[in-house]
């Protein structure tokens, strides 16, 4: 055990010491925090500006949306400064009195777009390049269909903002949800699922190094005449592990830490992504982190087979697509926590991580599925580490080119 | 304390690397273990280490099973390396508290074993940035630093410039001077026999030669002469051939020296009194003893 401390606190040293591990907690810690801050800085910006510049208020009143050429040819659009309005933009109208002077407008640059109208429900658009973003005409669209309405229903003798009204009614309703929310907890489970993947895919090739390097600078030797091999394995995954729970743990913070403070900026838009309830956090624990530590071990397992960096993501390709199918499983699984795929998944010990704690997050689940799911990952997790030790002792001297899984497994039998 | 060895074998895959390796030890003593590349000396300590295990035989310390855990033991095997990212002094802190130091214990061993071997300067620095000749000491420092009760050495003058050697050899006979017991190999017949009381030639798996030096080197000197006839002789060999050739058989030669071998039935003063009475007056007569490195190509030179 004491060797087991010592190997542990000598591998978080190394991620603790790392510049690059630091510095990328850093970044990714400012980062987050300023991805949550920044919508709050910016309403805080504008709010300063209203504030101070009220004698610029007036000019910005005056502001327009642009400059559009207009030619109405029977005359459809009577108040062209009213259709602005029913477009929801602030336009400035060039009226012209034929096709060509719309098209010379847009030419000439006097205008950013012109409409020929021959009635409201057939009219032209000239503009000279369209931009992705082009709003404009689809504006106009629904301004001239509202007002088509609105001439018809008055042709009718109705009236036409009754009609509207009648439109724009929403009924009040109320929700009682008895089991879980899926709508709800589909933005935490995601993030949760994001959070572990990013996990495996960054620390899985560092803790694979971690072990290769030993072997690299030929330090195994005096290792293993020093440690036991267990010790020296779970010592170095369980640091790796750590080290990412701990960057991580920084991370989320820090973003969490930032919410908080810029809540009302995002109206409680956020809610649903931070506001985890603990049985989730339970679940993401055992399950998450149990999944993170077999997966690990596999890593390590695979480091122990290579004596060069180099062939290590050659050798860890295998790891990383089971867990890329874990991975697809669970995105899936979001849209149905209940499906025969997920609940099968949620067994599997190299997809259970992923598969139980959406079942646990969205979907139902019995305590005896959750008991048997979690016993069978802990035994594979152990299982693993004690395999990977295995490996690592059996290719201590084992120089060169990669051993193959398969074979180290015959030798260890062997023994 | 005594380390036995008995009937050690060892195969990879269909071949037997060893085939019966016995030797013992004591502490205070140091035991060399000599013989050609791929003799099997890296084998005997690895196996002697745990890294491999052993076919079959025994390895018991007072009359125990062997096991190096139980054991405080300063290795330096034939493959160095340490981290080289890592401080000098942060890393040998490492290694003695893996090897059972408390933490106190590791940094004042570590900085003791810097300052002896020169090095205490870069005990911050990483070990990459130090020279080779550096790393060296440092990996020596690694050696002792958990403050040994057994010292294997696998090639430890390997790669060693002379002043380094010569640290190298002060620090074992220290060791051996201080009751510990040290195993180490090596081809560098000087400095087995400068501070080994005991050896072990392995030829092909095989121990040819194995017990106390100095009896080994009399015994391979009984019945051998060294005899110098002076300047005035320029061929001596040819000389004692011709004036003692029924007395003597010569063997070999050392600069001026003869060395000859007494013929059955001869003894040192019946031949001194030939050389006597057949005019021929050695300038130098005396009993041969012959060096390791002739004792060790006549022994694992042969089957090359």
């Amino acid at each position: 055990m004491k060797q087991f401390l010592t190997v542990l606190k000598f591998e978080l040293n190394n991620y603790f010491k790392n510049k690059s591990f630091v510095l990328t907690t850093i970044v990714l810690m400012v980062l987050a925090a300023g991805i949550i801050a920044l919508p709050g800085l910016l309403m805080g910006r504008d709010d300063s500006s209203s504030v101070s510049g009220g004698a610029e208020s007036g000019a910005a009143a005056e502001e327009t949306d642009g400059t559009v050429a207009l030619f109405d040819k029977n005359g459809n659009i009577s108040d062209p400064a009213a259709f602005g309005e029913a477009m929801g933009m602030n336009i400035e109208w060039v009226i012209c009195t034929d096709s060509a002077q719309v098209e010379d407008a847009v030419n000439e640059g006097n205008a950013e777009a012109g409409f020929i109208v021959e009635d409201l429900l057939h009219y032209t658009y000239v503009v000279e390049n369209r931009s992705m973003s082009d709003t404009l005409q689809s504006a106009f669209s629904q301004a001239a269909a509202m007002s088509w309405r609105a001439q018809t229903l008055t042709e009718e003798g109705l009236d036409p903002a009754e009609i509207e009204s009648l439109y724009q009614v929403q009924p009040q309703y109320e929700t009682q949800i008895l089991g879980k929310d899926s709508a709800g907890s589909y933005a935490y489970t995601y993030m949760l699922i994001m959070i572990l993947y990013f996990l495996l895919i960054f620390y899985g090739q560092m803790i694979a190094t971690s072990v290769t390097s030993e072997k690299s600078n030929r330090a195994i030797e005096i290792l293993v005449t020093s440690v036991d091999s267990n010790s020296l394995i779970f010592g170095k995954v369980l640091a790796g592990a750590i080290a990412g729970l701990i960057q991580c743990v920084l991370i989320l913070g820090s973003a969490v830490g930032t919410y908080q403070i810029f809540r009302e900026s995002w109206g409680g838009l956020l809610d649903n992504v931070f506001d985890i309830p603990v049985p989730v956090w339970a679940a993401f624990g055992v399950f998450g982190m149990m999944g993170y530590l077999l997966y690990a071990f596999c890593f390590g397992m695979l480091g122990a087979l290579v004596s060069k960096t180099e062939d290590i993501s050659k050798a860890s390709m295998p790891v990383l697509m089971i867990y890329i199918i874990s991975f697809f499983i669970a995105i899936m699984g979001l849209n149905d926590s209940n499906s025969l795929l997920v609940r099968a998944a949620s067994f599997i010990p190299f997809t259970s991580s992923n598969g139980m704690l959406i079942r646990i997050s969205m979907g139902s689940v019995e305590m005896w599925e959750i008991i048997v799911s979690g016993a069978l990952l802990a035994v594979f997790c152990v299982g693993a580490g004690i395999l990977a030790a295995k490996i690592f002792r059996f290719g201590t001297l084992m120089y060169g080119n990669p051993i193959k899984f398969t074979t180290a497994l015959k030798k260890i039998r062997e023994k | 304390m005594k380390l036995e060895v008995k009937e050690l074998r060892k195969s990879f895959g269909d071949k037997e690397v060893l085939h019966g390796i016995s030797f013992s030890i004591e502490s205070g003593k140091a035991l060399g273990l000599l013989g050609r590349n791929g003799a099997g000396k890296t084998t005997t300590i690895r196996i002697l280490m745990d890294v491999f295990r052993a076919n079959s035989g025994s390895i018991t310390v007072d009359g125990r099973p062997f096991h190096p855990r139980n054991f405080r033991i300063g290795y330096l095997p034939e493959e160095r390396g340490l981290y080289p990212k890592k401080g000098v002094q942060e890393q040998l802190m490492y290694l003695a508290q893996l090897r059972g130091s408390s933490r106190a214990d590791a940094k004042e061993q570590s900085m003791r074993w810097l300052k002896r071997l020169g090095v205490e300067e870069y005990a911050q620095r990483k070990l990459e940035t130090l020279s080779k000749g550096n790393q060296q000491k440092v990996q020596l420092a690694q050696t002792l630093v958990c403050d040994p009760e057994l010292v294997i050495l696998d090639e430890p003058f390997s790669g060693l410039d002379p002043v380094n050697s010569q640290i190298l050899k002060d620090v074992i006979q220290e060791q051996i001077e201080e009751g510990k017991l040290v195993i180490f190999s090596s081809h560098q017949m000087s400095y087995v026999e400068e501070f080994c009381e005991d050896i072990v030639l392995i030829n092909h798996g095989d121990i040819v030669l194995s017990g106390n030096l100095d009896q080994i080197k009399r015994e391979y000197g009984r019945n051998r002469l060294v005899i110098g006839l002076g300047p005035d002789y320029q061929e001596p060999e040819q000389v004692l051939r011709d004036y003692m050739g029924d007395l003597l058989r010569i063997v070999g030669s050392r600069k001026d020296q003869v060395i000859a071998e007494m013929k059955e039935g001869c003894t040192r003063e019946f031949l001194l009194r030939e050389f006597l009475e057949r005019k021929l007056i050695p300038e130098e007569f005396g009993n041969y003893e012959p060096s390791l490195t002739e004792i060790f190509v006549e022994k694992a030179g042969d089957q090359a």
